[in-house]
């Protein structure tokens, strides 16, 4: 317990500490002496266009992916618990790990490779089936890019809501499924009113994890595109890392991550307010 | 069988097949690109399967570019890394189940919190404090950073599991005359063991994923991780997508295998009320 306590501490809440200390500092990473400035990054940050877009942008990327991947991740899993047959069912959950267990370094420069605009598999079989005029450039297109990037999001992070919520799903007792058939209530309505009030809960924290992973994720942006084209993708996180490594503005950089800490925490607290009403009406 | 019901299990039986063909396709070509040599990546860019399987590529990458280095200095990290997580966290989340419940719903809380902080947050911080230390571009740096976000990930995964554990057998070991040391090595650990198997090799798979702590904070190639390694070798000018392919699989394949083994646990977690 009390070495546990020790790592959160040492580990987590001395480095939140120290770059809301920095957040009011003039620290680069050259310069070993700095000093306080008080709100000055705050306000250059908040002025700053750059800073609005990858706001605009990471929110965009967020929902996008997160829509994606709930429709499909949860479509899914209603699928799956229609099958009964013991050697499809397993194929098809094994099938749904893989993009999961992919290192974010292997999504990136898999995906690269095969929208690659010289010899990329999916642009030149698109060519071949005369889709489209030529090769498309997925990832430096201004117009695909982000779609694109969302794509390659939704394709990683839906098979994770997949397994979670048809985990959920077994949690339902099958006999008030029988009651309503008896009733006489249609697929639909027992889905209504027996699935999701059972699984709402479980599928509400899914979401909160799923938005704080999406909203912070720095990995695959920044190896597909690395915020390219002219910046189109450039969201939160690799704002922060073009404030802090590349002009080494590290009081900047952490203002900037303590804004976006902020922005993520009303986020959640609006989530788990959400949560804890269906926590209540289930009581 | 009603008939409704069929025509469902059909539309879902297809539905699941596309979405399993889009799961897989990535890592089938990811696969059969590392078999294939630069010539045939660059003249058949549409062919699936190799005319020619071939393990230059893998050979490229292993010892021309030295790449075992990478490979051993990612194993020992998070190696070590999934040692003590383990030991803390089960110790803690054992702590908490058993002895300051409530403290612990609380603590579980302060976890999911943990959770929020934007991990290019926390680089710039860490990059300071290893800087200081003098640890950085050392590999001790390196496990003690992830050990900031493995130690509360296990530890929530752990309360789950030894929540399952019953006090009664517990008290029966104590009133046989074990002590509470004793009670939790060879009663409570035992019981958990698969729980624990599966946290580990979680936290192992994390470690050896990660790319932005080991990007930033270890500077030369000889000390750095395989998946900063992997992504330095997309600018080198002697390699071919084929060799980059091989890379991948180097990287990609332990995590699918491991995380196929403890898939039923992952999923279990959320829904067994881990969280709540």
């Amino acid at each position: 317990m009390l070495p546990c306590l020790l790592v959160v501490l040492c580990l987590l809440i001395y480095p939140l500490a120290s770059t809301v200390m920095y957040s009011f500092t003039n620290k680069t990473l050259i310069r070993p002496s700095f000093k306080t400035v008080g709100l000055d990054n705050y306000i250059k940050i908040l002025t700053d266009p750059e800073f609005i877009r990858a706001f605009v942008t990471t929110i965009g990327w967020t929902f996008c992916s997160l829509l994606g991947q709930i429709v499909i991740g949860f479509t899914g899993a209603l699928a799956l618990n229609k099958i009964q047959n013991p050697i499809t069912k397993p194929f098809y959950r094994i099938c749904m790990i893989i993009p999961w267990a992919f290192p974010s370094v292997a999504i990136a420069l898999t995906w690269k490779w095969m929208l690659n605009g010289i010899q990329g598999y999916i642009p030149t079989v698109l060519m071949n089936l005369g889709l489209t005029e030529g090769m498309l450039q997925f990832l430096s297109d201004p117009k695909l890019v982000m779609p694109t990037l969302v794509f390659i999001n939704i394709w990683f992070g839906a098979p994770m809501i997949m397994v979670n919520v048809y985990a959920a799903l077994q949690t339902v007792p099958q006999d008030q499924y029988e009651a309503a058939v008896i009733d006489g209530a249609t697929a639909w309505q027992s889905f209504l009113h027996i699935t999701v009030p059972h699984i709402k809960v479980v599928v509400g924290l899914l979401v909160v994890l799923r938005t704080i992973w999406v909203f912070n994720n720095f990995d695959i942006i920044y190896m597909t595109t690395a915020g390219g084209p002219a910046g189109l993708s450039t969201t939160m996180p690799i704002y922060i890392y073009n404030l802090g490594w590349t002009s080494k503005l590290v009081g900047r950089a952490s203002a900037a991550s303590i804004l976006l800490l902020i922005f993520l925490i009303l986020v959640c607290l609006i989530y788990f307010y959400v949560i804890a009403r269906w926590e209540k009406e289930e009581k | 069988m009603k008939k409704g019901q069929r025509t469902g299990i059909i539309v879902s039986n297809i539905y699941l097949m596309i979405l399993s063909l889009m799961a897989i396709f990535p890592l089938l070509w990811l696969l059969v690109s590392a078999f294939k040599s630069s010539s045939e990546i660059l003249n058949h860019p549409t062919k699936i399967l190799p005319i020619h399987w071939t393990l230059e590529n893998f050979h490229t990458v292993l010892s021309t570019l030295k790449f075992t280095v990478n490979i051993r200095n990612s194993l020992i990290i998070a190696a070590a890394t999934t040692v003590i997580a383990i030991i803390i966290s089960s110790l803690g989340a054992y702590g908490i189940v058993r002895f300051f419940p409530k403290l612990g719903n609380a603590m579980t809380k302060v976890l999911v919190t943990t959770y929020m902080f934007p991990s290019i947050m926390l680089v710039i911080p860490y990059a300071m404090v290893m800087s200081t230390l003098h640890l950085t571009n050392t590999r001790i740096g390196l496990v003690l950073v992830y050990l900031s976000f493995s130690v509360p990930y296990a530890v929530w995964m752990l309360v789950g599991f030894f929540k399952t554990v019953p006090i009664g057998i517990e008290e029966a070991a104590r009133i046989d005359g074990a002590n509470k040391i004793q009670v939790f090595g060879q009663v409570v650990l035992p019981l958990v063991a698969p729980g624990i198997v599966s946290t580990a090799i979680y936290v192992f798979i994390n470690a050896w994923n990660e790319y932005l702590y080991s990007m930033i904070l270890m500077s030369s190639s000889d000390k750095t991780t395989i998946s900063v390694a992997v992504k330095t070798l997309e600018g080198a000018d002697i390699l071919n997508w084929g060799s980059l392919m091989a890379a991948c699989a180097i990287v990609v394949v332990p995590s699918i295998l491991f995380f196929c083994f403890i898939q039923n646990k992952m999923a279990g977690g959320l829904s067994d009320g881990a969280v709540k």
